[in-house]
């Protein structure tokens, strides 16, 4: 047990330290880099594989640190968490290798492969963090390491954007700080899975403690992109493809969703939160984000805005789903962490791969662009099938289990939010499709890059295709055990055991 | 294994025949091959399997009235398959033709072989939007208008039917489709649950007030797209219903009357008003519409209780059976007067006839006895007003013949090449006719409770004999063929449109895109109000980022960062905490 118990700690340690040693290379040397880059991603796949077959074989996993006489730096494996990261450490691996791709012949390369593995080892972080502390530490991390990844492109609206970026992130953290410290006050330390501690304490402090909830959820709401709190995340799509992708799709926004579903079953418990009326609030907010996150999607012509208001309406399934108490509810919740993030990952890879070959950044220019990118394009009608909810496609497993919990528990307010996101999703991603297959190009343009007889390079083209075909197989083998559902099901049915 | 290659073969079409070079010299061929499972699985019974790992478990059976249905939509596909393969050989878009043909043939073959919700409506989605391309194949403006429409139907359908799903698999406990009928006879919200697939399944089928797409939609398709759609995938809808629909099992006599009345007036309606149209195919796809409110007709009759699902739903899968056979030999036949020439005309004639007699229910066809059936449920049911219903049901008899001869009217107009020619796709044809609508009465389909049924304790040829002697069937028919031939003979009394439909395809849909205008107007109006509004707010998720970048606030923003910067806002945020702990404590 004493020699497993480091592997959490391996698994950070594998994006943390090619991150450093990236710093201290100089700019030309993209061999090392690159090697660097992919070992230290492997690396992390295999490892989170490693501790995966150790964890269904039983073994625990976990790792401390005594940072002060109360405080514990803690990093467990559990099984959401364990979920998390091997979402991030795929789509990492993917992501690294469309930004080698993405960023051939750019500036500043050092620095951008150096933040994004930094960024990965936040967003790991978050996953095996074992209490709220540790928690907090990668949250604020996440904050710092993205930062110059957001503003990558050094133009003045990349600083903007930053800047947006930074005021909001920041204040959520300084929010979620108060919450953090005010548990601390009230409750002791806190660690994932420990219910019982609030459980016994909300008869003594109700309003400490409902006021420290809603402290922590606005503070977790701000990545989570909840509406008021989502403003960063459209203004910051001036990121890179792959930062976007990342972003949106895992790092940022993920560690909002994952916070909130940690907040409400392993800090708080389902029974506090439910008997307390908290649901009820998060609920209201979350089914607000999905139609005006929309809403908003619908009249963008900036392809990559219009994928970020989708990504801000699509988020709060999650926190709509862990607002339902519910086992099918929470299923569809856990589940779409995942889904999500696979299909959203695909269409950002697909908006950059346009992007970068044709130039186009609009919608309105993507007529015929099917027939010039059938691969991209088509990865990207798989994923925007999904969205909207359609079979067999993973968004349609997660919209199953939401809809159907909903009904389960009598909330049938719930049904219809998700009907009419489903007509909005088809509204808003539906022209594109149409406009990709159905329209005739309308004039011939050179490309913007060589790439032979592929429709664009390999690099920028097997991740794309590779997160698509993701996207369908978590749907068509969703009953099929390893699948994403599978293994949130059994998360979701955990919690609700008594 | 054939269960899976059901779905698989048409998927696999969908790629080959495209995509590679083989493929697309014999598309024709390999679609006639993907088809062969689904027509095994409809002429001998399999046991079902379980698929533990597809979508949320799938399985995969079928009862009588789906294999019914199965053969039928096996039948249609494998002959419009060949007939495709050489109709479009020439066409500039074949190839996206071929991919949407084979996934909208795995989606109608997956969907009725699918015993469980989720696999039911995956394949049932694949179905409606693969057939979006077939439907906007030809690219012309009427084809994209018609197009859009039928998308939206569709989607407004998939949302009224996934909620009808989540309900009824709630209340059911089970995602099997066979335990949905019981529980929705059981359950309090049964009927509102019914009602929401009668909507949901109703786009597809065509039903009063969901059908304005469907004379758009059908007829803009290439010739043997629309021969599946109308007789094959317009089916879809009517099977669905049939999951739901708790035959035998409940007396809901408001449903059944609305289901009953709905069903006539598609019936007469659109016939009649099929009459005013100038294009053939319109002129078939309105009849579709109208024999499908008979189909509604029966099930609704099935809704008021009284005769057992076990005689009810394979009627309907019978008549369905006819129905489509018929009506796609009428579909492919649209394509051929101006191909085929000489001798072979007889033969085309013939067969345009013969189709044309099977769904105005004529002599020795399939359609005859279907109808017979139809009667005899009306007869036997308590509900009240039969016996109006089965005197409208008669008259719909005229009408479809109208609506039929109006038809071979308007194919007899298209000029006829003038030597003596066949086209390739003449021989799918005839292999369609060959396999037409006469098998309803063979063994193999008919099961024998049915039969024991109708035949009573006379024996079967007894029965056929009486059946066809039977004049009360023929007249109207006779009636309908007169009044055609009699309006057209006479100068004075032919006022039969012939370049421009009397009213517009579609009907209704043309009110809905008016008042769509003016609403659209004013809710763009609103829109640009709207964003002009945002845009002097910079949008409103920017408000706390402009309320930082403001000139007058620049200052205090400034030293706000400032703050930041020098981590010194930590320590505020600690006092403010403490301050706030200390109120609390």
């Amino acid at each position: 047990m004493e020699t497993t118990s480091v592997l959490p700690l391996l698994i950070l340690v594998s994006s943390l330290i090619p991150g450093t040693l990236i710093l201290l290379l100089r700019e030309e040397q993209v061999a090392l880099r690159t090697f660097l880059n992919l070992s230290g991603a492997v690396a992390k796949v295999g490892l989170i594989a490693w501790v995966f077959v150790g964890y269904l074989r039983g073994q625990e996993y976990t790792f401390f640190f005594r940072l002060a006489l109360d405080l514990t730096f803690s990093l467990r494996v559990d099984q959401l968490g364990l979920f998390f990261a091997a979402l991030s450490a795929v789509l990492w691996l993917v992501t690294t290798l469309y930004a080698i791709g993405y960023l051939e012949g750019g500036k500043h390369r050092r620095r951008f492969f150096a933040f994004f593995s930094l960024c990965v080892t936040a967003s790991t972080g978050i996953a095996l963090s074992g209490n709220v502390l540790t928690f907090f530490i990668f949250y604020e991390f996440l904050t710092l390491s993205t930062y110059p990844l957001v503003v990558h492109r050094g133009t003045d609206k990349a600083v903007e954007a930053g800047r947006t970026y930074l005021w909001y992130t920041i204040g959520g953290g300084t929010v979620l700080f108060l919450g953090v410290v005010g548990l601390f006050v009230l409750a002791g330390p806190i660690y994932f899975g420990q219910t019982e501690i609030i459980a016994d304490l909300i008869s003594v402090y109700p309003t400490q403690l409902s006021i420290l909830f809603f402290i922590l959820l606005t503070g977790l709401a701000v990545k989570a992109a909840i509406f008021p709190l989502h403003g960063w995340l459209p203004v910051s799509m001036v990121a890179p493809a792959p930062v976007s992708a990342l972003l949106h799709a895992v790092a940022v926004v993920k560690a909002g969703a994952f916070g909130i579903v940690r907040l409400v079953y392993d800090v708080y418990g389902i029974g506090v939160a439910e008997h307390m009326n908290y649901l009820n609030v998060l609920a209201v907010f979350a089914a607000f984000t999905i139609i005006y996150g929309s809403l908003r999607a619908l009249f963008q012509d900036d392809f990559k805005k219009r994928l970020a208001y989708s990504t801000v309406s699509q988020l709060s399934y999650i926190a709509l789903g862990v607002a339902i108490p519910g086992v099918l509810t929470s299923t569809g919740a856990i589940v779409h962490l995942v889904h999500q993030g696979i299909m959203k990952i695909t269409m950002f890879f697909a908006a950059g791969n346009v992007a970068e070959t044709y130039g186009y950044k609009n919608i309105s220019q993507l007529n015929g662009i099917g027939r010039r990118m059938p691969f991209t394009m088509g990865a990207f009608t798989i994923a925007a099938f999904g969205m909207i909810g359609l079979p067999p496609v993973a968004g349609f497993i997660s919209k199953w289990y939401l809809g159907l919990g909903a009904v389960e528990t009598g909330s049938y307010w719930v049904v219809f939010v998700l009907l009419a996101s489903s007509a909005l999703n088809a509204a808003y991603f539906l022209p594109i499709v149409y406009r990709a297959w159905f329209y005739e190009p309308e004039y011939e343009v050179s490309r913007l890059r060589s790439s032979g007889r592929l429709e664009t390079q390999a690099l920028l083209l097997i991740p794309v295709v590779v997160t698509g075909l993701l996207s369908l197989a978590a749907g068509v083998f969703a009953a099929a055990g390893g699948s994403p559902l599978s293994i949130a099901r059994e998360i979701a049915e955990k919690l609700y055991m008594p | 294994m054939i269960w899976f290659l059901t779905i698989l073969l048409p998927l696999m079409a969908a790629i080959i025949a495209p995509f590679t070079p083989v493929g697309r010299r014999l598309s024709g061929i390999i679609f006639f091959t993907a088809t062969l499972p689904a027509i095994w699985l409809g002429l001998v019974e399999v046991s079902g399997v379980t698929a533990q790992w597809f979508i949320l478990e799938s399985h995969f059976s079928l009862d009588t009235p789906r294999r019914i249905i199965l053969l039928l939509t096996g039948i249609l596909w494998a002959t419009s398959g060949l007939f495709a393969g050489s109709y479009l050989k020439d066409d500039k878009r074949r190839n996206e033709f071929s991919f949407y043909f084979g996934a909208a043939m795995a989606g109608n073959f997956g969907l009725l072989i699918s015993a469980e919700v989720a696999s039911f409506y995956t394949f049932f989605a694949l179905m409606t939007f693969a057939s979006y391309g077939l439907v906007i194949h030809n690219r012309t403006p009427f084809a994209r208008q018609a197009a859009k429409i039928y998308l939206v139907m569709a989607i407004i359908g998939e949302l009224f039917l996934i909620t009808a799903l989540y309900l009824a698999v709630q209340s059911a406990g089970s995602m099997l489709l066979a335990d949905i009928p019981a529980a929705l006879a059981q359950a309090p919200n049964g009927r509102f649950i019914f009602l929401l697939g009668l909507i949901g399944f109703g786009v597809k089928v065509g039903a009063i007030p969901l059908y304005f797409w469907l004379p758009l939609a059908h007829p803009a398709a290439p010739a043997p797209a629309s021969a599946v759609l109308s007789g094959a995938m317009i089916k879809a809808g009517l099977v669905g219903w049939m999951h739901l629909a708790p035959v035998g099992l409940v007396e809901w006599p408001s449903l059944s009357l609305l289901m009953v009345s709905l069903g006539f007036m598609s019936a007469l309606g659109a016939a009649i008003y099929g009459l005013t149209q100038v294009d053939p195919k319109t002129n078939l796809a309105y009849s579709s519409i109208s024999q499908m409110g008979v189909m509604t007709v029966i099930l609704g009759i099935g809704l008021y209780g009284g005769i057992p699902a076990g005689l009810l739903l394979p009627a309907v899968a019978l008549y369905a059976f006819n129905h489509g056979t018929a009506k796609a030999l009428l579909f492919m036949g649209t394509a051929l007067p101006a191909k085929v020439g000489g001798s072979w005309r007889i033969l085309m004639w013939a067969g345009l006839g013969i189709g044309v007699l099977a769904i105005a229910g004529g002599p020795l066809t399939g359609g005859l006895w279907t109808k017979y059936l139809l009667k005899t449920f009306l007869g036997e049911t308590t509900l009240p007003g039969a016996q109006t219903f089965l005197l409208l049901l008669t008259l719909s008899a005229v009408t479809t013949t109208l609506l039929l001869s109006r038809f071979l009217h308007l194919l007899s107009k298209i000029k006829a090449p003038s030597e003596n020619v066949a086209p390739a796709f003449l021989i799918p044809w005839i292999l369609l006719l060959l396999a037409g609508g006469w098998w309803t009465m063979s063994p193999i389909l008919l099961p024998a409770e049915l039969m024991n049924y109708i035949t009573k304790e006379k024996g079967i040829m007894a029965f056929f004999w009486n059946l066809f002697t039977n004049w009360s069937a023929i007249w109207p028919i006779t009636l309908g063929a007169f009044l055609m031939a009699f309006t057209l003979k006479f100068a004075t009394l032919n006022r039969w449109p012939t370049k421009e439909p009397l009213l517009p395809p579609g009907d209704f849909v043309h009110i809905i895109l008016l008042s769509g205008d003016s609403v659209t107007k004013v809710f763009q109006k609103g829109i640009s109000l709207l964003q002009s509004f945002m845009q002097s707010l910079n949008g409103p998720e920017k408000i706390f980022y402009n309320i930082s970048d403001d000139k007058r606030t620049q200052q205090i923003s400034n030293s706000a960062e400032a703050l930041l910067r020098r981590w010194e806002f930590v320590g505020i945020g600690f006092f403010v905490f403490f301050l706030t702990m200390f109120f609390f404590l």
